[in-house]
């Protein structure tokens, strides 16, 4: 008689930790091994940190305006059909070791990952088109219509059904995304930029989680933390971690996203006139800029057309924000495993031990690639380029494409049914729009304080 | 009836084909639009970006900004 034998394999918040970390690890060593031999300290010279050879294994389609051919050769000209191809099996590999550390069979979701690449490859596409691209609509837009859309026109077949680990790329997506948090980034405008970021957005982010749960009554708790959040901090990438931090359901943050998606686009184009409206100083309406519009990108584009110098205050004050999201994502998960996610049956033991039984330990991963690399930004000018050219030249694409093929997973699972009480409600519109306006006076508030007043010097240029 | 699977497919692709094809590089022609894209381009400004990392021009304290305001008094 055989012996039955059972692979038991990793939690998947463990394999996407591990997998997480090897990655940030593995770019780190390489970064540093193809350290130029040319002044490696000057940031002149390297103005997005080291140029690393990981860059070449990775890519997405470029903006294109008319044919979608366009997107297969970057701005110089050059074809970037390979790094498109090989984003897409970095996205296989890192599914097929999560697949393999979590004890389940490998070849039988091989055809269903590569497909799953080849959506989030379409998503890039659409999210590429020229329109698309200058007006802020971005991939994981495009990446959930394309899963809604197969998902329900034809159905998930059951190949492609064993590649759908959504979760799963979203948290290894996170964990190598700690990598580009640094806590060190948070200084850059000394304290009228930590007044302005950290004061008003944890007050917005708080007092519209309590109205969402307290006064609008809306059910689901972690649909008003991932409005909340994305809303205060910084968009897409603040729904995903706090997303994950509270187990947020994949309809609550497609909707969280369509709705952060939609303001940042309107938010773009109305704040300029607004602040020219206004006749407010272009430090003031940088800062503004910076501390209310939702995604990085849109931030940018409002500044700068506000002129250069309202922008470069606009990205800076967003990138102090940025840096918030692996404190907020922590507290999120200390909150959530401590005092609202009882999901797990009645409390065992104390408190403290019932947090960590509940808690998202994937985050902790998140927190380590943080901290590992805001520690080593810190050490010297030389080290701050290694870190900024690793993290721009290979794990911030690598972290897109998780999260674009995450979100095409998510998208062929999503049942917006069960959102449709709350939706056909309006209170998540209400809510994001009510967290908004909060945040729009407090903000303009506190950039008037800080940038305005406090900390004006006396004499003007 | 319910049209087939394979026929709904295609229905939803060539509807995909027709805005993306037609509709959005059509509306990437009128004037309004091709100012933005202009001046975005001239800048170097990414409006995609989701995160800081993805900027063309990594946002860097500005030059100036410490003759104008006191970062740590």
């Amino acid at each position: 008689m055989g012996v039955a034998t059972r692979r038991v394999g990793l939690h998947e918040d463990t394999a996407a930790t591990v997998i997480g970390l090897a990655i940030v690890a593995m770019a780190l060593a390489v970064t540093w091994w193809a350290c130029p031999a040319e002044r490696p300290a000057s940031r002149e010279k390297w103005p997005k940190g080291w140029p690393t050879p990981l860059s070449r294994t990775i890519d997405k389609p470029q903006t294109w305006s008319d044919s979608p051919l366009a997107s297969f050769r970057d701005k110089q000209g050059n074809p970037v059909v390979v790094p498109i191809l090989l984003g897409g099996a970095w996205v296989v590999a890192v599914a097929v070791a999560g697949a393999s550390l979590g004890g389940r069979p490998v070849a039988r979701m091989l055809p269903g990952a590569a497909a799953l690449a080849m959506l989030a490859a379409s998503a890039y596409l659409l999210s590429a088109q020229q329109v698309i691209h200058f007006y802020n609509l971005e991939y994981p837009l495009w990446a959930l219509m394309i899963g809604v859309l197969i998902g329900n026109v034809v159905g998930v077949p059951p190949w492609l059904e064993r590649a759908l680990a959504g979760e799963f790329l979203i948290k290894t997506g996170l964990v190598v995304f700690g990598a580009e948090v640094l806590v060190g980034r948070l200084l850059e405008l000394g304290l009228p930029g930590l007044l302005t970021a950290w004061v008003v957005t944890p007050i917005v982010l708080v007092t519209t989680y309590w109205c969402g749960v307290h006064i609008m009554k809306i059910p689901s708790k972690s649909l008003c933390m991932v409005i909340s959040a994305d809303m205060s901090v910084c968009g897409v990438s603040a729904a995903i971690a706090t997303g994950a931090a509270c187990r947020a359901k994949k309809e609550e943050l497609s909707l969280a996203i369509g709705l952060s998606l939609l303001f940042t686009v309107i938010m773009m184009v109305a704040m300029p006139p607004a602040i020219g409206w206004l006749g407010l100083d272009p430090i003031v309406g940088g800062a503004w800029i910076g501390g209310t519009i939702d995604a990085t990108g849109a931030v940018v584009a409002a500044g700068e057309s506000l002129g250069k110098e309202a922008g470069e205050v606009a990205a800076t004050v967003k990138m102090i924000q940025n840096s918030m999201i692996g404190i907020i994502a922590f507290a999120v998960a200390v909150y959530w495993a401590g005092w609202v996610d009882h999901s797990g049956g009645p409390r065992r033991g104390s408190l403290l031990a019932e947090a960590w039984r509940r808690f998202p330990r994937f985050i902790l991963g998140f927190l380590a690639a943080s901290i590992a690399c805001s520690w080593l930004f810190s050490l010297s000018p030389a080290h701050a380029l290694w870190v900024d050219g690793t993290t721009t030249g290979f794990t911030s694409r690598l972290r897109g494409w998780l999260f674009c093929s995450g979100f095409v997973c998510m998208g062929l699972q999503t049942n917006f049914r069960e959102l449709a009480p709350v939706l056909a409600s309006g209170r998540p519109l209400v809510l994001y729009v009510g967290g908004q306006c909060l945040n729009l006076v407090l903000t303009l508030a506190m950039a008037s304080l800080t940038f305005g007043w406090l900390f004006r010097k006396a004499v003007e240029p | 009836m319910t049209p087939s699977a394979p026929l709904r497919l295609a229905l939803v692709a060539a509807a995909i084909g027709a805005v993306w094809g037609v509709a959005l590089p059509w509306l990437g022609r009128c004037p309004m639009i091709i100012r933005h894209v202009t001046a975005m381009e001239s800048r170097d400004v990414n409006p995609a970006a989701m995160y800081y990392t993805e900027l063309d021009r990594l946002p860097l304290r500005p030059s100036w900004i410490e003759d104008r305001v006191v970062l740590w008094p």
